[in-house]
């Protein structure tokens, strides 16, 4: 009776989860191992005992600070100034009429979702030594030229192509949170239009803001198609983890583990911005109940 | 994570005020007309400019010195559909962006209904496990598989077998968003609840009730899908190189060699970009129908 009961609890605790366990065992399996397997490697030595010299010999090296300090500042370059371009764009896009609106936001939507390799052609081809703006200026007489492709600012000008669109998509909610009254009620009390937005429009939107620039951030920090595709194999260009791991590939130095120490330190900012981003939320929403 | 766009498109959709409003809003404002046209007509121009010019640069016959190409031409278009790599690697990623995409809704449909008809239980697993590819660099877990199939698998490394089960996971998550939400919108507990009461046994539920209801968020899902896969590089690339050579890796391949046909790239890039705009315009007419659905129940 009892090992009848047992069973009977067995099949009915797999029937609870039965459906959803082909989606866990993929997801699982090809999400979560790879991750702890990086974790593994990134604190054991070749015969798999413990050891954190992966992480203190990576770090002491010149081009592996160089690669994290460039990796942030440029992350937080492009975070920025999608959030200068992008907040006030995502204010006019949200106050558009319907048909306008959705003109816009389909755009804003392609060059959102055109963010990889096809973009490293697309700036060679506006950009590059003959691309067409590249040829416009000349035609025009000015002298200055366009960014190298595997400069900072080549690379900041690349990856604000899909990540201010992407930057005013996620921020159109919020906008929708401030109240035409209350610019209305602003003017009433002979407000300002810095005012207004100084004190009401800018500390009820700040938390989105800042949510959308925390994702754009831990985003460009992770990119790897758009540098992958601008830097290739050049020697010379501008160093970033993403671009030190793709070299790992293929270099001398994949004995050393520091790859699996870039992955991990990647992870954990992602997973620094998520909780941030949970935290900074939550304290937003108050305003939308 | 782009696609985390439609959520947003979705989200934004909803709380409206009727044009009328925004005409007076206008009115209260007029010096923003002039800063607003320009600000979007700026960031109009910095989008369709390079979009212009990858189109030019597949038709044109020599440009190298002014604005505009010195001529026009298709044949690099004819190149291209004859040239059997091009041909090859256009056929082989959209057949893994479909493959992906169906896989996806395989998987993904029956835990979302289970969640929420079932055994609430799933939810946390399953909304922690999709919030990895939104987090976590794609390419960290592209190195993190080439490290396991390395130890366990290594005859799957440079084929579609490990890539395709690699995409459904990266791309899961926008579908389990998308069919999740619409599972939402058409009540599914009380739908089967209803079925039941009926007499519908568990497959004519799920196939004559449920799914009729949530075509539209098994459609984006599916879209977001093909989208994730037919772009993606870092897995592709990690984990199959150039034996299984897909149209990213194509377009990088081609922009790192010295001697390529930059005409022939321009046509490929600008086929990527057609199939991209499609799904955009897929997914933004699916969500509205849904949202419109929504608001005409309201």
């Amino acid at each position: 009776m009892p090992r009848s009961s047992l069973r009977a609890r067995l099949v009915g605790l797999l029937a609870d989860w039965s459906l959803a366990l082909p989606l866990i065992a993929v997801a699982g399996v090809m999400l979560v191992t790879p991750m702890l397997a990086m974790i593994v490697a990134s604190v054991t030595t070749d015969d798999g005992t413990f050891t954190l010299d992966n992480w203190t010999k990576t770090y002491r090296a010149l081009s592996a600070q160089r690669a994290v300090l460039n990796t942030l500042g440029l992350a937080a370059t492009v975070a920025t100034i999608a959030l200068v371009v992008g907040a006030p764009l995502s204010w006019v896009v949200s106050r558009l009429t319907r048909l306008n609106r959705a003109m816009h936001i389909g755009i804003l939507n392609v060059a959102t979702n055109f963010s990889g390799i096809g973009l490293g052609f697309a700036y060679v081809a506006t950009l590059g030594a003959f691309g067409m703006v590249t040829l416009l200026m000349r035609r025009v007489g000015l002298e200055a030229s366009p960014p190298p492709q595997a400069s900072f600012w080549g690379l900041v000008m690349a990856y604000e192509y899909s990540n201010v669109p992407l930057f005013v998509l996620l921020s159109l909610p919020a906008m929708s949170l401030l109240r035409d009254e209350w610019w209305e009620a602003a003017q009433t009390a002979a407000a300002t239009r810095l005012q207004f937005w100084r004190h009401i429009g800018w500390p009820i939107l700040r938390p989105f803001l800042l949510a959308d620039w925390l994702l754009i951030f831990t985003w460009s920090a992770g990119m790897y198609g758009v540098p992958v595709a601008l830097e290739g194999d050049r020697p010379a260009a501008f160093r970033l983890v993403t671009v030190e791991m793709y070299r790992s590939l293929f270099g001398s130095l994949f004995g050393e583990r520091r790859m699996p120490v870039f992955a991990v330190s990647l992870m954990a900012l992602a997973i620094l911005s998520l909780l941030a981003y949970r935290g900074i939320t939550r304290s937003g929403n108050r305003w939308l109940t | 994570m782009a696609d985390l766009t439609s959520q947003a498109f979705a989200a934004v959709e909803a709380p409206l005020a009727p044009s009328r409003r925004l005409g007076r809003w206008r009115a209260a404002m007029p010096r923003g007309g002039l800063f607003a046209a320009l600000l979007l007509a700026a960031a109009v121009l910095y989008i369709l400019v390079p979009m212009l010019a990858v189109l030019l640069y597949s038709v044109a016959t020599r440009w190298t010195a002014n604005i505009l190409p010195d001529g026009y031409t298709l044949a690099h278009w004819a190149d291209g559909f004859a040239d059997a790599r091009f041909r090859t690697v256009l056929g082989r990623s959209l057949g893994l962006a479909v493959a992906t995409a169906v896989l996806d809704i395989l998987l993904v449909a029956p835990a979302c209904y289970w969640q929420r008809v079932r055994n609430p239980r799933i939810r946390p697993i399953l909304e922690l496990l999709a919030a990895i590819p939104f987090a976590v660099p794609i390419a960290v877990i592209a190195f993190g598989l080439l490290q396991v199939s390395g130890q366990i698998v290594p005859a799957l490394q440079g084929t579609p077998w490990l890539l395709l089960p690699a995409h459904m996971a990266v791309a899961f998550s926008f579908v389990y968003w998308s069919i999740d939400a619409s599972m939402a919108a058409a009540g599914v507990v009380g739908l089967t609840e209803a079925a039941r009461t009926c007499g519908a046994g568990l497959g004519a539920t799920i196939f004559r009730v449920i799914v009729p209801n949530v075509g539209p968020g098994l459609a984006s899902g599916a879209i977001l899908a093909f989208g994730v896969s037919f772009n993606e590089i870092a897995l592709v690339q990690i984990l199959a190189g150039d034996r299984f050579e897909t149209v990213p890796l194509y377009t990088l391949n081609l922009l790192k060699s010295t001697d390529a046909d930059f005409n022939v790239l321009a046509v490929m890039t600008a086929v990527s970009f057609a199939i991209t705009l499609l799904l955009s315009a897929g997914v933004v007419f699916l969500n509205r129908s849904v949202v419109d659905k929504r608001r005409a129940k309201a």
